[in-house]
């Protein structure tokens, strides 16, 4: 380094910007319009000129006028690939286009005309029938009377036709109004929604269309060609042929396709018998189990703990409510179908954790095995309980094993999703750092993973309890046991008594459990 | 002979599935980072490095984020996996240890202290601080015994049963350099571990860092994105930029000379005073220089600048540089401001 050069102040660079005041920042319109000249394609001058506009107002609504837009309504959206604008406007001018078809050969009248032909022909027949009686000397003034009041209906009939008819104008001037307004809407609008759309693709040019290409313009031609005419067709008509309001499906393939997939499962069924008995079996003894320290135990030793753990858990409020819950299962008489119910639920959620929570400790290690388990879990969810009540019948049979295990299939996500997310979010520096002292992977796993999930956990627990809880009573339609069965007997038979007062016992058990387990949790999250 | 704790020499560390072609064209052509993702989609994190700690010693590694200096650490306990190179701690290769054995060398041997604590929110700071012992199943009293102790060395004492989230960031730092120490390893690997303190908080702990290492005889590879910092501390000091290092040397080494442009820009605003030596600015003394005279005063070649300046202020001649004795150069005052600015050389 030169001593000349150190004593050199530093120069001001050229490159600096000046001080500015904001009212001397202009703005740079070359730029701005080969950018949306770069964005619109054809016409881009005049898009340039019209943005601009936009971008100068300081009103709400911009006077700029797109003609195209005007012209070719939904079609200019889609060659434009506005497709928002292209489905919003073509529905609103599909309601135009049906009045103006309505108005212009929609035969408005027809009903109404249809039925004056009918009344006059029956009337004829009355009067014909008159006449035919008073040449035979009878009397024929009861089918004169009959007769001539049909006339008038006729008549009035006809009326209401014509009247119809002369509406027909009036809807298609409607219809014609309608259009033209939606018309002046998309030119007044366009060039708004089109700057937007400019605005976006300025972010991300590869993922926004642009320009007007003829593939978009095809497309909305096309969509437009198919959906316009048919419906169109359809709603301006008298009688449209059948294939249009119908789709027309083959019967035999529905029962073909039912009959084979019957087979399939019975031969499953068959073929597995020994493991799905093996399941229910296993099923069976843990609910016998629970059934057993329920049931088998005196009854004022379960209220006890019960009233006992509701205190201690949940505090006095909690155990108060309980005990009034308590006496009115016990003096109803529900006391031995009510422990049944809570059996059925403690197997199903002892089951669902015994599994959901290696799984979800599994799943939240790997990445790959989480995203093939995912959409398995969200059809768990989603699929309503009476779709799989079908096939548990047929592999599983019926009664209460069967029903915990179709609880456990609606019960268990949340346990593994819950427990699945709990381990992705333990922070990878705390791990990091239990490795670097040594850990081994279960040391990791019990010191580490397991304790700082543990809340995440939790709550997957709690809602797997409050899922197995609703889902208790649906299983009483295959067999299932507990209050369940009392309401399901109710409803078959209409009986209002016997079904409120089992649906109160359903819902006191339901609320005695949940408040006992938010209890608990909340204790230990505030630990 | 200084006997090497840690020793790395040539290690490579890319990340990819073609990294062992990487490596190969990265040597013979010079593969920079950017070609490399470019062409093998690798990206290069570490790139041949070597050096060694000696025992006793604070070996800073200092880098802007990004530059490697972390991953760079991991290798020592094989947190990460190096691609080429070998490492060795206290004289065994790294590498070739089986997962009981590097599990062993772990928990005895080395302790990390990371920058974000990294605690374990449910455990009280004691067993925080006693878990490396755990790990090896040391019973419950001696654990407790230790950790109240290396609990002490850091001045923690009566926050054993506390929480980790009770206490200031300072002091849980202060609970992961106690958790580090705890097994009373050899060495210690430090990532960032003061730079998400404030600024006073992390001058306290770099002293009692400092003093808590000589007393315990540890070496320690300290990894800082903060130049004052690492020479502050470290004895020897490692500028990695873009995963390599690109000087190595002491504190006034890195300093006085440095390697390239890079280096040069980030000591241009470290103070001199106390790092830059008499030796370092002085013109020597040849047959040619007449001799300085008797009353000129007589420095030390280790004097630092600022006790150069106090000497200066208050003498006329030139001062003259001593060394075993000698009259070895001069140091006048244009020197000696020039010294301070950082031009001498």
């Amino acid at each position: 380094m030169s001593t000349a050069e150190q004593l050199d102040p530093t120069p001001l660079s050229e490159e600096q910007p000046r001080a500015a005041a904001v009212r001397d920042i202009e703005v740079d319109h070359a730029a701005l319009d080969a950018s949306i000249a770069d964005f619109a394609g054809p016409n881009a001058g005049y898009y340039a000129r019209a943005f601009q506009s936009i971008h100068d107002t300081t009103g709400s609504i911009p006077r700029v006028f797109n003609l195209a837009a005007a012209l070719f309504g939904p079609f200019w959206a889609a060659a434009r690939g506005i497709w928002g604008m292209f489905w919003g406007f073509l529905i609103l001018e599909i309601i135009a286009y049906v009045q103006i078809g309505r108005g212009a050969w929609g035969d408005l009248g027809a009903d109404a005309l249809a039925q004056a032909e009918r009344q006059a022909a029956r009337a004829q027949d009355f009067l014909d029938r008159a006449a035919a009686a008073a040449a035979a000397g009878e009397d024929g003034s009861r089918f004169e009377t009959l007769g001539n009041n049909l006339m008038r209906a006729a008549e009035r009939s006809r009326e209401t036709a014509e009247a119809a008819a002369a509406d027909a104008n009036m809807i298609l001037l409607t219809g014609l109004a309608l259009l033209i307004f939606l018309r002046v809407v998309q030119g007044l609008w366009g060039n708004v929604v089109y700057e937007k759309q400019y605005t976006r693709w300025r972010v991300a040019p590869d993922e926004v269309a642009s320009g007007r290409t003829t593939r978009n313009l095809l497309m909305g031609l096309g969509l437009g060609l198919v959906i316009v005419p048919l419906t169109v067709y359809r709603f301006t008509i008298e009688g449209v042929p059948d294939w249009m309001t119908a789709f027309p499906a083959n019967p035999d393939t529905y029962s073909d396709t039912a009959r084979w997939l019957e087979g399939v499962i019975d031969d499953a069924a068959r073929g597995g018998a020994g493991a799905f008995d093996g399941i229910v079996l296993g099923v069976r003894q843990v609910l016998d189990g629970i059934s057993l320290a329920l049931i088998g135990t005196p009854w004022p030793v379960v209220m006890a703990v019960i009233f006992v753990v509701a205190w201690r858990s949940a505090g006095p409020r909690v155990a108060i409510f309980t005990a009034a819950a308590l006496a009115y299962i016990a003096f109803l008489g529900y006391w031995e179908i009510a422990m049944e119910t809570v059996a059925l639920v403690g197997a199903a959620v002892v089951l669902c954790v015994v599994i959901g929570i290696p799984l979800g400790i599994w799943f939240g290690k790997s990445q790959r095995a989480y995203k093939f388990a995912e959409p398995v879990l969200d059809l768990m969810q989603t699929l309503p309980a009476f779709v799989y009540l079908i096939p548990i019948i047929a592999f599983f049979g019926t009664g209460n094993p069967p029903g915990i295990l179709a609880t456990i299939i609606f019960g268990m996500p949340p346990v593994i999703r819950l427990t699945a997310l709990g381990m992705r979010g333990v922070p990878a520096n705390i791990k990091e750092a239990a490795t670097a002292f040594g850990a081994t992977r279960w040391q990791l796993l019990k010191d580490v993973e397991l304790p700082l999930a543990l809340p995440s956990i939790m709550t997957g627990v709690n809602q797997t309890i409050l899922m197995c809880l609703s889902m208790v009573v649906i299983i009483s339609l295959i067999g299932g046991g507990g209050l369940g069965q009392v309401i399901l007997e109710a409803l078959q038979f209409a009986a209002k008594g016997p079904g409120l007062l089992g649906g109160l016992a359903i819902l006191f058990v339901a609320m005695v459990i949940d408040r006992i387990v938010q209890g608990a949790f909340r204790r230990a999250d505030q630990r | 002979m200084v006997e090497h704790v840690v020793e790395l020499s040539g290690v490579w560390k890319v990340f990819g599935d073609r990294a062992q072609e990487t490596i190969v064209a990265a040597k013979e052509r010079g593969l920079t980072k950017a070609e490399a993702l470019a062409e093998f989609k690798t990206v290069i994190g570490v790139r041949d490095a070597s050096f060694s700690v000696a025992r006793g010693e604070i070996f800073c590694i200092m880098g802007l984020s990004g530059s490697g200096k972390s991953t760079l650490v991991r290798h020592v306990n094989r947190l990460i996996e190096p691609t080429a190179g070998t490492i060795r701690v206290l004289g065994e290769d790294v590498s070739a240890m089986g997962p009981k054995d590097l599990r062993e060398m772990r928990a005895r041997h080395i302790g990390m202290v990371f920058q974000h604590m990294a605690l374990m929110p449910h455990r009280s700071v004691r067993e925080n601080v006693a878990y490396p012992l755990e790990i090896r199943k040391v019973p419950k009293s001696r654990r407790w015994a230790i950790s109240d102790h290396t609990l002490g060395l850091v001045d923690l004492t009566g926050y054993e049963d506390r929480l980790p989230r009770e206490l200031s960031g300072g002091m849980q730092q202060r609970v992961g350099i106690a958790r580090a120490l705890a097994s009373d390893p050899e060495i210690l690997l430090m990532d960032e571990p003061f730079s998400a303190l404030d600024p006073l908080i992390r001058l306290q702990l770099q002293d009692q860092f400092k003093v808590l290492v000589r007393d315990l005889n540890k070496s320690t590879l300290f990894i800082t994105h903060d130049l004052d910092e690492a020479i502050r501390i470290g004895h020897r000091i490692a500028i990695m930029k873009d995963g390599v290092i690109v000087q190595i040397g002491t504190p006034e080494e890195i300093v006085t000379q440095p390697a390239d442009d890079y280096v040069r820009e980030f000591v241009q605003g470290i103070s001199r005073l106390k790092l830059v030596r008499a030796h370092t600015i002085m013109e020597p003394l040849t047959n040619g220089h007449a001799h300085p005279s008797a009353d000129a005063v007589r420095v030390s070649g280790e004097s630092d600048l600022d006790s150069l300046i106090d000497v200066s202020v208050n003498s006329e001649h030139p001062l003259v540089v001593q060394e075993g004795g000698q009259d070895v150069g001069v140091i006048t005052k244009t020197r000696l401001l020039r010294g301070i600015q950082g031009g001498a050389s």
